[in-house]
């Protein structure tokens, strides 16, 4: 009995812990900064014990009834609180309002717990002991509870779910009160159906945890993400606000339906309309099909290769009504041909030649990534042109990443290629860059498939202007052994950032 | 009122209290996934048989042959290698263990191949001849250029300190400026002993009797003020990495010639995935003609102008032998020979492990050699770093560890006396200090203990008379082994055997 009595000390000290630790991370999580809101918080919640104990005074009657309500309401406030505070954020402009109204609420109700058990206590044990066991159990809950958050709690749980679970211990003890205390309480039949209602409540919660967590994710991206799924390789998240669609992978923009023509007929068109005949094309990268579309306004195409390492994403720009209607159904069209492999490791063991290769690899942020910039992935494409022939190699920002954009042109140029550099504005984007690679000299076309809602041909020798603020800058050049331009770009779009 | 008995409650109530809390604990964590794997290439018997003066099998048959080279790592195939550029095509090369390689032996599995001991090799420099003729030679070296998918795929290095991962093994997170001043300070020293001309590789063509040899790498950082505590770890790692043996067990002319001997024109180093294994396939498909594997020469006698050369098949009859086995094996096997006096060799173990998965990372991106400050093991190597792939979910990591910690000695005991899982356990406690969940993706390690791994550049050793004795013919007997530089590289048993493969039966 009396070690029941003192347990239920040690949980109710764990759980005030645990929601003053859930609020301090959850707003350094969300606003930084976290040496300013630990202390703010810590600060607050401890303040606000203080009112709690104060008001202690002020019960008189029925202590056990009101311990009970007292613990229920700490497990349904805390239990809730980082569901709530997710929310806020995601929703709401005054999450710091509600984080504070948060934390000085539960801290009340916490300070009220211990010196309301005390009073309950007082007549079972002699003050002497009834105040060293309390505290000693307040301590030790408070130890194990900050012991078990970052342990276990957080990387096992989850924020949402740890408050949860916590507020359902509140309410067990609250359940467990009813009937340790049952000779001060008289009936309590409605006390334990309040417990039960509100372990019924809790319960509920953790079962839509994920949900609070997705609808939570969802702020991350500032509209309905209509679609995520972690593949194999990455996170692919998709987003819809009224006629915009948009792709992310690993939370970098890929597209917006809004704008993504301008991007993918610049990418395919000056360089395929320049090879009047071309019959096979090989696309590296572009799983979502959208510059094979623009391929297949070619009538003389015979075959498309289109190398992704992803499953999933074609698949996914296969099936999807929305997307295979964006990328017209391309990747059913019998001309086209979808491989799912490393394009660095396919090209090195296959042997066929194409007309037009197209490589449109994400931005190079990785050193993983960054390999698919180099000469030597540049020396083994030019490998598979044929005679007259050319590439077109995405080369991120030629504005925002300047450096970055031309390592990527003097890269192609240092493989052994002919490059004619161009650029152009996409809105989602900004000013984006392209080098066209070339064994042989490369003209303008001054032709376009028709049809097209960017690009014209009076507009093609525009492109490879570049104003002055883009001009070339001295660089190094990109190397399997040295990958100067993964420092580059992460260098040039942190300063963006700032 | 009764006060509690706490005796008697507590005591109870917290162990129905653990018992309660022990499924949540066992749920949480993950269970370890079972480890295969053994020690490998175990080669301690042999050579406890040749120490022990154990008896052999007579051989059955009698070849003539005028030239045998004995061991067939990077030295003995060396020689070879020259031999028979030469247009001699009459020798044989024997080897004790079923593979050929020596410290360059390699393995492979179904995610890798990788190595067992040596990985790369520093780009040459323009007076390393020898390394750029047998890299040309090997399509390595085309036209003024090196392979840029031999060369060492960025980031070559990176270093766990403080918690994450960092770019280089030069510690930088949390240095001072006063480390820096003494980084500084160490370039610019090294950089001036460079300049003396008396590092080189091979080290034969500048060195010159010094007094640095006298004393430790240890001792030279205490005299010349370097007491940054991550400059000096930096450099013992060096000695451990290059020599096997902590700063203060090596010679600081050793110590110094690591940092002052080279100076690449080239970021390398080269590498393959299967390391320096690489490099011996190459020399043994072009000289599988005159390698005999599981071959161990026990003894080699005088008689008259002919050399006897006994493995338990065969004995061969030869004019002259090159001998590219370890120095200190020679008193066992050729009669009247002295014991190699002053040769210390470093005992090391390695590991292969396979992951099928890899672990998360905190910092820097993983790396093709990848170190672990103030561990005692010296990191591990990624066999998948040299994959054109973007996208890698299975490699196998070599892991390296010299037991510079202990003298060899006391080292080759605990390396006989502790079973695999001993030495496994050792391998993932230290690989979890970086990566806590390393036990959840490793899926098989193999060990091999290797008894005399490298000689030691002891302080006093280099500049021995005892090793200048050596580097002498013993008759028509040559020595060849990377030891008798003092320290073993790849440079140094390439030259060793070459130069001897230069000189036979002329």
């Amino acid at each position: 009995m009396s070690l029941a009595l003192f347990l239920s000390v040690f949980l109710i000290a764990a759980c005030g812990l645990i929601y003053e630790l859930i609020a301090g991370t959850l707003a350094s999580y969300l606003l930084g900064d976290s040496v300013f809101q630990f202390s703010t918080i810590i600060g607050c919640y401890l303040f606000a014990m203080g009112i709690g104990s104060y008001l202690s005074k002020f019960l008189h009657r029925g202590l056990v009834a009101r311990f009970v309500y007292i613990e229920l309401m700490v497990g349904l406030v805390g239990g809730f609180s980082s569901s709530l505070l997710f929310l806020a954020f995601a929703y709401t402009e005054a999450f710091r309002l509600v984080l504070y109204v948060v934390v000085i609420l539960v801290g009340t109700l916490v300070g009220l717990e211990i010196p309301l058990l005390m009073r309950i206590l007082k007549e079972r044990f002699e003050f002497r002991d009834l105040v060293s066991h309390v505290l000693t159990f307040d301590y030790l809950g408070a130890l194990g509870a900050s012991l078990l958050f970052p342990i276990l709690l957080v990387p096992k749980l989850g924020l949402v779910r740890s408050a949860l679970l916590f507020g359902i211990f509140n309410a067990g003890v609250a359940l467990w009160s009813t009937f340790l205390f049952r000779g001060q309480l008289g009936g309590g039949y409605g006390l334990r159906a309040a417990c039960f209602a509100v372990l019924a409540m809790l319960g509920a919660g953790t079962v839509f945890a994920d949900r609070i967590s997705s609808a939570a994710d969802n702020s991350l991206y500032a509209d309905e993400v209509i679609f995520s799924r972690n593949t194999r390789y990455q996170r692919i998240v998709l987003t819809k606000w009224k006629d915009d669609l948009r792709l992310f992978l690993n939370s970098h923009l890929q597209f917006s339906s809004r704008d993504e023509y301008r991007y993918h007929e610049a990418l395919v068109h000056p360089g395929l309309a320049a090879l009047p005949g071309a019959r096979r094309v090989l696309v590296a990268g572009g799983g979502d099909g959208l510059a094979v579309r623009e391929i297949l306004k070619y009538p003389s195409i015979e075959s498309v290769t289109l190398v992704d390492l992803d499953p999933e994403m074609t698949q996914l720009f296969t099936r999807h009504p929305v997307l295979s209607a964006m990328n017209q159904h391309a990747f059913s069209e019998p001309r086209v041909h979808v491989i799912n492999a490393d394009a660095f490791r396919w090209l090195d063991g296959n042997p066929d030649r194409f007309d037009f290769i197209v490589v449109d690899f994400p931005d190079p942020t990785s050193y993983s990534l960054g390999k698919l910039f180099t000469t030597t992935f540049y020396r083994l494409a030019a490998k598979h042109l044929n005679a007259g022939g050319l590439m077109v190699v995405q080369s991120t920002s030629p504005l925002f990443a300047r450096q970055s954009y031309w390592c990527i042109v003097e890269t192609v140029k240092q493989a052994g290629l002919r490059t004619y550099p161009y650029h152009l504005y996409v809105p989602s984007f900004g000013e984006w860059g392209f080098v066209i690679g070339s064994l042989v000299p490369y003209e303008a076309p001054r032709q376009l498939p028709s049809g097209l809602r960017f690009l014209a041909a009076r507009n093609i020798p525009e492109l490879f202007s570049f104003p002055n603020d883009m001009q070339p800058v001295p660089v190094e050049v990109n190397r399997l052994n040295d990958q100067i331009l993964v420092r580059y770009y992460e260098r040039e779009w942190k300063d963006i950032a700032r | 009122m009764s006060t509690i008995s706490w005796d008697s409650t507590l005591a109870s109530g917290t162990r129905r209290q653990f018992l309660g809390l022990a499924p949540a604990l066992l749920l949480a964590r993950k269970t370890d996934r079972p480890i295969g794997g053994a020690f490998v290439n175990d080669s301690f018997a042999n050579g406890h048989r040749l120490r022990d003066r154990a008896a052999f099998r007579a051989s059955s048959r009698q070849i003539r042959v005028p030239i045998v080279i004995v061991g067939g790592g990077i030295a003995g195939l060396s020689a070879a290698w020259r031999l028979d550029k030469r247009g001699i095509r009459d020798f044989v090369l024997l080897e004790m263990e079923k593979q050929a390689g020596g410290n360059a032996r390699w393995g492979e599995n179904d995610v890798s191949k990788f190595p067992w001991a040596a990985h790369y090799l520093p780009v040459p420099a323009k007076g390393e001849s020898l390394a750029r003729e047998l890299m040309e030679e090997l399509g390595v070296f085309r036209d003024g250029k090196w392979d840029e998918r031999a060369l060492c795929f960025d980031p070559q290095e990176r270093l766990f300190l403080h918690g994450r991962w960092q770019e280089g093994i030069e510690p930088e997170i949390g240095s001072t400026p006063k480390d820096r001043e003494q980084y500084k300070r160490f370039n610019d020293t090294i950089a001036e002993l460079r300049a003396t001309g008396q590092f080189t590789i091979p080290m034969e063509r500048g060195a010159r009797s010094s007094p640095l040899d006298r004393g430790s790498m240890g001792g030279w950082l205490a005299d010349h003020r370097f007491d940054s505590t991550p400059l000096r770890w930096y450099v013992n790692y060096a000695c451990r990495d290059d020599y096997g043996a902590s700063a203060e067990d090596t010679s600081a002319w050793a110590g110094i010639h690591y940092f002052a001997a080279r100076d690449p024109e080239e970021k390398g180093p080269l590498t393959w995935p299967e390391g320096n294994g690489w490099i011996a396939q190459r020399l043994l498909e072009k000289l599988n003609r005159y390698v005999r594997t599981g071959a161990g020469v026990y003894r080699i006698a005088r008689d008259r102008s002919k050399l006897r050369v006994f493995t338990e098949e065969i004995e061969y009859i030869a004019d002259w032998v090159i001998f590219a086995a370890p120095t200190f094996l020679a008193s066992y096997i050729i009669e009247g020979m002295p014991p190699a006096a002053g040769f210390q060799y470093s005992p090391w173990l390695t590991a292969n492990l396979t992951l099928d998965r890899i672990p998360a990372q905190k910092g820097a991106e993983a790396a093709w050699d990848n170190v672990i400050y103030d561990s005692p093991a010296l990191g591990y190597v990624n066999a998948t770093h040299m994959s054109l792939a973007a996208h890698v979910e299975r490699t196998v990591w070599t892991f390296y560890w010299s037991l510079a910690e202990y003298t060899p000695q006391q080292a080759r005991t605990l390396l006989l006396a502790k079973d695999w899982n001993y030495w496994k356990e050792a391998i993932l406690n230290d690989l979890s200090r970086a990566h806590p969940e390393i036990r959840q993706c490793v899926r098989h390690i193999d060990i091999m203990r290797w008894g005399h791994a490298m000689v030691r550049p002891a302080p006093g050793f280099m500049f021995s008379a005892e090793r200048e004795k050596w580097l002498k013919p013993q008759g028509h007997i040559y020595f060849a082994n990377s030891d008798l530089s003092g320290f073993s590289i790849f440079e140094e048993a390439q030259y060793r055997g070459a130069k001897c493969g230069d000189i036979a039966f002329r």
